[in-house]
């Protein structure tokens, strides 16, 4: 695919360029290259710029746009803005079949031009940046609640969901949006107490790893 | 024929629960076990005007679920018996928490009434509640009360004969879990209800529905239900796509969610000063570093509690025990049935009255434990002694069982019950009875005082339970690391505020373990004590290396010396005889076959033979020893038991005697339910083994080294003053 963008884009591409974009290593390249050339999609010989094959080019249309396919629907419905549409459609285009493809497609200009739509359309330009935000803040200001200070306070945003005994920890209010101040550990040992909901609890600190809060002060 | 109403008491560990149910109950208890479990169950009588309650005391529990035993008994006791009206007690200065069971309970669709307890608590914290709006939204009626002073229990009472006497459902709680939830709720609900199972004619299908949903092994197990457990997961799956939370913490957020609305609407806080106090002290005692000194600072103080408070008490009882004996001699002719006769003043009352003489201590220790737990010190020693405990592969939850496995083996094995995991509880029963047990308190007792000065006394104590922990964790850690070997589970265990206990629940708990220790003593120690005499006498020497009847006879005859020297003479005599008719009686050829296995460890055939008492009941070891060396002149001022100790052995073999007690088999009482608890002969049998042969080795090692390094061979002379 990269091969194919380098090609509409100048012509012909070398191996030194192919390796810049996915940012690799040269040798990398060169084997990934055999092995294309001896499935017969590009014409590779060492030295000299790297064509495509007719059969080549065929499939290279294919995987652009089913990749382009995905990307749109990433921006126009997801609405994440074009790096991380890029990103996402990168790592899915591979794992998904023709079927789901299609539908997502179908799925996508149902939404984006269907007059039954409007109403979701406003909902989704509405919702959906807010999500996209939400979650990169997440991503930069969580800390597992082992890690938080002692006196300190936070919001538990997530349960991890390797978790043992996820159930218990939620009877005892360790659940979405409950606040929660360290409290201190125990002598030796990997026990720490927190306070959750005016009570005093003391779990474990590999269990509370699993448990990612958000500081609130 | 009347009827009885049946009242269930449920609500959080620590809410002030036990103290209602003592405060409707008074004294009319009835304990038992849950069968088939062994957590406790109590039930107590009430009478309010003229209508019968039976009250059922729950198991604190937080939830619903079925992740405790406790939880599983709690829900079986709802599930399976008529409950007229379940009793929500709600720590009011904690609502937050505790109406998380509330919402649960009020989906049970029984009549209910909810209970603020500690209300004075709470107020006092600046917590300020809206009662009415709180009884909209749950869909039922709120009492408050102080469980400490009794305030509102009168209220209470009469509430609940409103309630019993003209029943009605009470509303539906308003708690919703949103409107996708809500309907797969309903259509699964009426899918049960089609199955028309016994069990939703007591409970509404939609609770059914809710915890299958939750993933609840107890409900999800029920076979009937079998049939739409295909059904749940595509349900479950919706949900959590949709809602970005696992099926199973779906409804805990949710609830959570309604009772923060419910808070916000409902309560109101004044000022932010709560638990300021017990806070405080939670800086020093669960410290990470003061933390361990201050428990070992308290149990310290325990022991030393239990000797000095007793000391005096148990001369009472000793002086009454010798004054019944006296009386009975004095009263029943010689001459008439004597070997009743000894039988009742020396066997009976000589061996029941020698393990009733440590009643005091007995009573103090449990008091000290009571109040430690009353207290909420329990689980914060559970807290400090993690880490110490996770080096032996136990965790801090094993820790409450050992606690109380310095009272008694019996229910601490029964404690275990409260151990999720399977092998941790395993473990943990097989080393419990290295925890030195108040039985075996009577042995220090008679033989520490004997031995070493008044201020090496509680230090001594302490070394000898020091020894059986370490042994303990030692023997877990070895369990640990080959018979039950895997990962640790979760852990999670709440540290409840500080709280005075009150005098009555003390006492309460008290009284419960006296009349379990005067049990004890009136049946399996008498019976003992009785086939104790029986080998002791039997039997019986005729023919002695002297004619002691002739030889005392000759010294009354001898002219020319004082009556002081001819009486003890005398005295001298009688012992000779005694021991004789002892060496040649039941007990004293077993514990002389003994001799050959148990010389090396400084022990004599009266102690082998006090040691086969030991093993029906731990007490007995000092009563045997009481008649294997009781004389006709017994001095009642001084304890001529511990005289005749004194000048029989030496510190060291009085030391090694305490270890060999404290690591050897546990009681009858004790095998008998380490076998129910793990329902294997083999574990019970092995642990058996195993503890005799830890014992012999500890024993060993100690005499032998202490007899190499010349250590406590001798009696300082300082010391035989006490």
């Amino acid at each position: 695919m990269a091969i194919a963008e380098i090609i509409s884009a100048s012509g012909h591409a070398h191996t030194k360029d192919i390796a810049e974009r996915l940012k690799v290593k040269m040798p990398s390249v060169t084997n990934a290259l055999q092995a294309l050339s001896a499935r017969g999609l590009i014409r590779y010989q060492s030295h000299s710029p790297v064509v495509l094959t007719a059969l080549g080019a065929e499939i290279a249309a294919v995987i652009l746009r089913r990749h382009n396919a995905l990307k749109s629907f990433f921006t126009e419905i997801l609405k994440l803005n074009s790096d991380e549409a890029e990103d996402a459609a990168c790592k899915i285009e591979h794992v998904i079949g023709e079927k789901v493809m299609s539908r997502i497609v179908t799925l996508r200009e149902a939404i984006a031009e269907r007059g039954d739509c409007v109403a979701l359309r406003e909902y989704l330009d509405g919702t959906m940046p807010q999500i996209c935000a939400d979650s990169k803040i997440a991503r930069e200001d969580l800390i597992p609640l082992s890690e938080l200070a002692i006196g300190h306070t936070a919001v538990v945003i997530k349960v991890g969901e390797n978790l043992r005994g996820v159930r218990k920890f939620a009877d005892l209010g360790l659940v979405n949006g409950t606040v929660v101040t360290m409290e201190g550990f125990a002598p030796l040992g990997n026990l720490m107490r927190v306070r959750v909901m005016g009570s005093s609890l003391s779990i474990r600190s590999n269990d509370a790893a699993h448990i990612k809060v958000k500081i609130t002060q | 024929m009347k009827q009885i109403y049946r009242v269930a008491l449920a609500g959080n560990p620590n809410c002030g629960k036990t103290t209602v149910f003592n405060l409707l109950t008074g004294a009319r208890q009835h304990i038992g076990n849950y069968s088939g479990v062994t957590v406790e169950r109590k039930t107590g009588r009430c009478r309010i005007e003229d209508i019968e309650l039976e009250i059922i005391d729950l198991p604190g529990i937080y939830s619903l679920s079925s992740l405790s035993p406790e939880e599983k008994i709690a829900f079986d006791e709802i599930l399976n018996n008529n409950i007229d009206l379940i009793l929500n007690i709600i720590d009011a200065g904690n609502p937050q928490r505790n109406l998380y069971l509330t919402t649960q309970l009020a989906e049970l669709n029984i009549p209910m009434l909810m209970v603020f307890n500690m209300i004075d608590d709470a107020e006092r914290n600046g917590l300020v509640f809206d009662f009415s709006k709180i009884e909209s939204f749950f869909g039922t009626q709120v009492i408050t009360t102080v469980g400490t002073t009794g305030k509102g229990i009168q209220e209470l009472k009469n509430k609940i004969f409103e309630l019993v006497k003209y029943p009605h459902v009470s509303e539906p709680c308003r708690l919703k879990y949103g409107e996708s939830a809500d309907s797969a709720i309903a259509d699964l609900s009426e899918k049960i209800d089609k199955l028309g199972l016994a069990l939703t004619k007591r409970l509404p299908p939609r609770y059914f529905a809710i915890k299958m949903l939750e993933n609840d092994e107890t409900i999800c197990s029920i076979s009937e239900l079998e049939s739409l457990r295909t059904e749940i997961l595509p349900i479950q799956e919706r949900l959590t796509q949709r809602h970005g939370i696992s099926a199973e913490t779906f409804m805990a957020d949710r609830r959570y969610g309604f009772i923060s609305g419910v808070c916000r609407e409902a309560i109101h806080i004044s000022n932010e000063r709560r638990r300021q106090f017990s806070d405080n002290i939670d800086k020093v005692m669960t410290n990470r570093w003061l933390g361990i000194p201050v428990f070992l600072i308290i149990m310290y103080l325990v022991f030393q509690f239990t000797f000095i408070v007793a000391e005096p008490m148990m001369g009472w009882i000793e002086t009454f025990f010798g004054l019944v004996s006296w009386s009975i001699e004095e009263v029943w002719p010689t001459d008439t049935m004597p070997l009743l006769r000894a039988m009742v003043s020396e066997g009976i009352i000589g061996g029941v009255g020698g393990v009733l003489v440590f009643l005091p201590n007995i009573l103090l220790l449990f008091l000290a434990i009571a109040f430690l737990e009353g207290t909420g010190y329990m689980s914060r020693a559970a807290f400090v002694m993690d880490g110490f405990m996770r080096i032996f592969g136990l965790h801090g939850k094993s820790f409450i069982p050992m606690l109380l496995g310095f009272g008694c083996t019996v229910p601490a094995v029964m404690a275990t019950r409260t151990i999720e995991s399977e092998r941790d509880r395993l473990t943990t029963i097989m080393v419990l009875p290295l925890m030195s047990c108040g039985a075996r308190l009577p042995i220090y007792a008679l033989i520490i005082p004997a031995f070493f000065v008044n201020q090496y006394r509680a230090l001594i104590m302490l070394i000898i339970y020091l020894i059986g922990i370490i042994m303990a964790m030692l023997g877990a850690m070895l369990l640990k690391s080959t018979l039950f070997k895997g990962e640790d589970e979760v852990f999670v265990l709440e540290l409840p505020p500080y709280r005075m206990p009150t005098l009555r629940s003390i006492i309460i708990h008290m009284g419960e373990r006296c009349l379990l220790y005067l049990k004890k003593a009136g049946t399996l120690i008498l019976a003992a004590s009785v086939i104790m005499f029986l080998i002791n006498t039997f039997p019986a020497k005729t023919e002695f290396s002297v004619d002691y009847n002739a030889e005392i006879a000759k010294v009354e005859q001898t002219p020319g010396i004082s009556s002081e020297i001819k009486s003890t003479r005398i005295a001298e005599l009688e012992t000779g005889r005694r021991k004789e008719s002892l060496e040649y009686s039941l007990a004293g050829r077993i514990g002389r076959s003994m001799n050959v296995v148990m010389a090396p460890l400084g022990f004599d055939w009266r102690i082998n033979s006090a040691l086969v008492g030991a093993f029906a009941a731990k007490e007995l070891f000092v009563s045997q020893l009481g008649i294997l060396y009781a004389v006709s002149d017994a001095d009642e001022e001084s304890s001529p038991l511990r005289m005749h100790l004194v000048s029989n052995y030496s510190p060291l073999q009085a030391f090694t005697i305490m270890l060999f007690c404290l690591l050897s088999i546990p009681c009858i009482a004790t095998v008998a339910v380490v076998l129910r608890e793990t329902r294997s002969w083999l574990l019970t049998i092995g642990q058996m083994i195993g503890l005799i042969v830890l014992a012999y080795l500890v024993s060993l090692i100690v005499y032998q080294g202490g007899l190499f390094f010349n250590i406590g061979t001798e009696m300082v002379n300082v010391i035989n003053g006490a």
